[in-house]
């Protein structure tokens, strides 16, 4: 009997502080955030009920809101377009290659440092004159441009900056999934008499399928709610051009005290995460990938 | 890849081409990773003269080390590294314990709503931190009984102004929760019921036998938690805007960046930049192999 | 784990919770002053060293400072202002004052203080510390906008004095431009940018210049659809239409010599001299700003308040601090503050501060700010409710127009609509 009750109760003990932290800072903030979407408030005075007064003002008065989604969506698509081929195509390399340890130290060192330090040095080499950059383009008689001062190209040096520093991690996890496929399926092929360009397309890529989509489904969701390297390199500019919705809703939270119309924004980008990532679930699912287990 | 036209030539050729290939594009990546963190090095090193000239002088002609030595007694780069460390290990010690036991529970106990706690850990790490940053903000804010805050959690800072308020928000987190998990449903059921048998109490059980089992995927998750807290920026910025004797080093160094946007000062603001980089990068050169193996783990079961 | 590795785990976590839960316990017997500030360490050393002086005239008073870059800065007094972790003191940008007079952030002055400030400081200067008929606050750092010129680039190209009117700007400008092989504009005409102030201010000064300020009397309406605003804008867009400037150019550089002319308040002075150590007077020319025939010309000013915090506990001490802050210690000398601003190169409110810096206010770098001032044609800046997030819609649109991505009629067009919005909400 004591056995019997032992068992009950130790698995409620080893769960305590995350049940605690679960009320406290994930369902706690979830409802609270979504109670004040619902009212005007500055935290000063009390709140004032609002209806859908916020979410209305954003979907239908509110223009920089629709430019920071589209950008949000640029940045997260561009990162994932870019990030990911270039991720198979080094992995594919990498895992063939010698000496691993030392590219793995040199593809990490990005993915470990700090996202002010990462702004920093990419300012200095996107420098408009001066920066390394424009100097390498200047020796082979390239114009250079205006990396972070156009605003039509700002965007993209912000999504190279994030692949940049990327291309670690996702490289790692493609090179695992390299790993993991069975020789076998490469004799097989070889003993078909089949050559490694159609190994690749033929063999490779498919049984990546599961490493890609989860690939996909992360790098979607850390790219579309991704700021900091905005704050940071560009403070949203040149003219809002890298303004993200999240960036947004940041500044509309702790500089102008919209605490209401912040969240309203929060919770409008996390059902468009929620769709857009049923959606890449169902489709992946549906070419008979399984994602997680 | 290389032969996508399609020719058949000499198997031998032809792979030696994809080596040459897959060296040359191996090279190039690896340039283009380091030689950024080469430019700020150089930067650091650079005099105020060659800094204005025009152009700029790129190779400094005598190395300034006293950039180094001129951040620490400009900016107070030793109580961030303090701050920094305290955080960060508290952080890595509370969500390492946290995701250890939850993760045993989840793996090794039938209880009731086990696949429900599973399931809700799976899909919380689909919630983006931005949703949170400011409704937490207002809970440290109004927590009850600390801070001068009475039951109510009005009339003080509550946690806010503390390291608490750094650390707690990260105390646990999903992912090292499921991380865990797999690694402990690896821990042979025998094994714990022969103890059992013998005796031992729960937590013995947990402390003496299962821990040790898993000490590869708890400095897994260690070295994975290091990393992302010593480079969190958005929200510690967040808590301790007006509380400087709390910042972290890279929070310093951007809320400070006032001072330095003057092309004369530059040099010192690259060299605390290149020093706030080392330590993560001395400790993963050595823990990197606990790193490949979380990745991997959480990744996917392929 | 082995017993030593895990002994060592539990010390650690028991070292860092403890670390953690010791909040930083105040001591019953001394009060704690917090200043933030947004200067930079060189700038605010003169005040650092008094607050020193003034914790060991005054036992049981402790000076903590904070510096906060300028960008952050209002941001960072309304988060402390949320979190209720805010200073005691701060030093604001009038612009700032409506909005957090409006969340009642700042503390009413005592009476004495209140008559100490009014007959002790410049009748402008008070004005723009007061919000509603009440002063919140000591006027201090007083900045104007002018035409700051490299006198050494302009020689080159066979110029021997500054612009007065636009069209001259672009002939000079046109002439002295340098780029690289790459077609980089290395050394630009003028440059803007890239901050709030660098895009918004100019371009409000340059309205002010032309005749037209960006605001009507009582905020209730832009005019930033006026020929004025359109006419400003139309000529910046002109000099990155004509390869004058690009977007590429920055005020920041003009100390280098990126650029040969920018607009620029008259702060920088400390800023420019201690990077140009040799010939400077020879280097950097100061002028009114260029405009056109018909308007007598003009330009923004804007100015720093001390305020104290409504909800700090230590409010007396902290008046008695700042008026002693901003007090000469004998006539003719510069109070703390004055000394600050002095070695920055900006201008001052307080009458006493601005007898003593005699010489200073002479020189040629600060003759024509000066003279902006005494002669009433700088005029202050709009402190309307919102004014730094209606810059910061503006500053968006100004750059849209620099880019092209916008025609200079259409980018105030949508900017005049969206600020609109702000002021009438």
């Amino acid at each position: 009997m004591r056995w019997l009750n032992t068992r009950t109760i130790t698995p409620l003990l080893f769960m305590a502080p995350v049940l605690v932290f679960a009320i406290v800072f994930f369902f706690l903030p979830v409802g609270f955030s979504l109670y004040i979407s619902f009212h005007k408030w500055d935290s000063l005075s009390p709140p004032e009920f609002y209806g859908f007064t916020n979410y209305v003002y954003l979907l239908s008065k509110d223009p920089q809101f629709y430019r920071t989604l589209v950008n949000t969506f640029v940045f997260a698509g561009g990162t994932i377009a870019i990030g990911i081929p270039l991720a198979l195509v080094v992995a594919y390399s990498f895992s063939q290659s010698r000496f691993q340890t030392v590219w793995r130290s040199i593809y990490w060192l990005p993915m470990i440092t700090n996202i002010v330090a990462v702004a920093f040095i990419w300012k200095f080499v996107l420098n408009d004159a001066y920066g390394m950059l424009n100097r390498g383009l200047a020796l082979v008689g390239l114009p250079g441009p205006g990396w972070l001062t156009n605003p039509s190209l700002s965007m993209f040096s912000v999504i190279m900056v994030f692949v940049w520093m990327q291309l670690g991690h996702n490289m790692l996890l493609v090179s695992a999934g390299l790993q993991s496929i069975d020789d076998t399926y490469y004799e097989a092929a070889r003993i078909d008499g089949a050559h490694s360009g159609n190994i690749f397309w033929d063999i490779t890529l498919p049984l990546l399928k599961p490493t890609i989509l989860f690939l996909l489904i992360t790098n979607f969701i850390t790219g579309i709610s991704y700021f900091a390297l905005m704050m940071v390199l560009t403070e949203g500019g040149p003219a809002g051009s890298t303004n993200v919705t999240s960036l947004y809703m940041y500044n509309m939270a702790f500089s102008d005290l919209r605490l209401g119309r912040a969240s309203a924004a929060a919770y409008i980008l996390f059902a468009l995460i929620f769709i857009v990532t049923l959606i890449q679930l169902r489709l992946f699912r549906r070419g008979g990938v399984e994602a997680h287990n | 890849m290389a032969d996508a036209g399609g020719i058949v030539r000499s198997r031998t050729l032809g792979s030696r081409a994809l080596t040459v290939l897959k060296y040359t594009l191996l090279t190039i990546g690896a340039i283009v990773m380091v030689a950024p963190f080469l430019d700020m090095f150089f930067g650091a090193l650079r005099t105020v003269p060659e800094r204005l000239a025009r152009p700029p002088v790129y190779f400094p002609q005598t190395p300034q080390w006293d950039n180094f030595a001129q951040v620490f007694r400009e900016m107070p780069m030793l109580q961030w590294g303090i701050n920094s460390l305290i955080t960060t290990l508290s952080v890595t010690v509370l969500q390492v314990t946290s995701s250890a036991m939850a993760g045993y529970a989840l793996a090794k106990f039938e209880f009731f709503g086990r696949m429900t706690a599973f399931r809700f850990v799976l899909g919380a790490q689909m919630f983006p931190f931005f949703l949170f940053i400011i409704p937490m903000f207002f809970i440290l804010r109004y927590f009850p009984l600390v801070g001068g805050n009475d039951i109510f959690g009005k009339g003080g800072m509550g946690l806010l102004n503390s390291y608490l308020a750094i650390i707690l928000p990260f105390a646990v987190s999903w992912h090292g929760v499921f991380l865990m998990r797999q690694f402990m449903m690896a821990v042979p059921s025998e094994l714990l019921d022969a103890a059992r048998m013998d005796g031992a109490g729960e937590f013995r059980i947990f402390f003496t036998i299962v821990l040790p089992l898993v000490t590869p995927g708890l400095a897994t998750l260690a070295i994975f938690v290091f990393v992302y807290q010593w480079n969190e920026v958005i929200w510690t910025m967040t808590v301790t805007r007006t509380a400087p004797n709390l910042q972290t080093v890279p929070v310093g160094i951007y809320l400070l960046r006032g001072a330095y946007v003057e092309e004369a000062k530059m040099s010192v603001q690259q060299a605390a930049i290149f020093l706030s980089i080392l330590p993560v990068m001395i400790a993963f050169l050595f823990l990197q192999r606990f790193y490949v193996r979380g990745l991997t783990a959480g990744g996917v079961k392929g | 784990m082995s017993l030593n590795s895990k002994v060592l785990l539990h010390s650690i976590s028991a070292v860092a919770l403890s670390a953690a839960l010791a909040v930083p316990a105040i001591a019953q017997d001394t009060k704690t002053i917090t200043i933030a500030t947004h200067y930079n360490q060189e700038n605010i050393e003169p005040i650092l060293a008094c607050y020193t002086e003034y914790e060991a005239s005054h036992p049981g008073i402790k000076i903590e400072s904070q510096q906060v870059s300028y960008a952050d800065f209002l941001q960072t007094i309304v988060t402390s202002r949320v979190g209720g972790t805010s200073p005691d003191i701060y030093n604001i940008y009038s612009i700032w004052a409506p909005q957090l007079v409006k969340a009642q952030a700042l503390a009413v002055p005592p009476a004495d203080i209140t008559d100490w400030i009014k007959a002790n400081y410049a009748e402008g200067t008070v004005g723009a510390a007061t919000i509603g008929g009440q002063v919140y606050g000591i006027p201090t750092e007083l900045s104007v906008y002018q035409l700051v010129y490299n006198k050494k680039i302009l020689a080159e190209a066979g110029f021997d004095h500054p612009p007065a009117t636009w069209a001259e700007l672009e002939e000079m400008g046109a002439a002295v431009v340098k780029k690289n092989d790459q077609g980089v504009i290395t050394t630009a005409g003028f440059a803007f940018g890239p901050t709030v102030a660098n895009a918004v201010h100019p371009f409000y000064a340059l309205m002010y210049a032309n005749g037209t300020p960006p605001f009507n009397a009582d905020y209730t309406a832009t005019n930033l659809t006026s020929p004025t605003a359109i006419k400003v804008l139309t000529d910046m867009v002109e000099l990155y239409q004509k390869g004058i400037t690009s977007v590429g150019n920055e005020v920041g550089q003009f100390v280098a010599g990126g650029s040969a002319m920018a607009i620029m308040a008259n702060w920088q002075e400390g800023g420019l001299k201690a990077a140009i150590t040799d010939d400077f007077d020879n280097t950097v020319g100061v002028a009114p700003i260029p405009h056109d025939a018909g308007t007598p010309g003009g330009t923004m000013l804007y100015s720093f308040l001390w305020a104290v915090d409504s909800t700090s506990d230590v409010q007396p001490e902290a008046w008695e601090l700042l008026k002693w802050l901003n007090t000469p210690a004998a006539d003719g000398t510069l109070s703390c503050t004055g000394a600050m601003l002095n070695g920055m190169g900006a201008l001052t409110g307080s009458t006493a501060d601005t007898a003593a810096m005699g010489d200073s206010l002479t020189d040629a770098f600060s003759t024509p700010y000066v003279e902006a001032v005494a002669s009433g044609l700088a005029l202050t800046q709009p402190n309307n409710l919102q004014e730094a997030q209606i810059e910061r819609i503006l500053r968006t649109y100004i750059e849209q127009a620099w880019a092209g991505t916008l025609t200079p009629t259409d980018a105030l067009t949508a900017a005049d609509a969206e600020i609109q919005a702000v002021l009438e909400e």
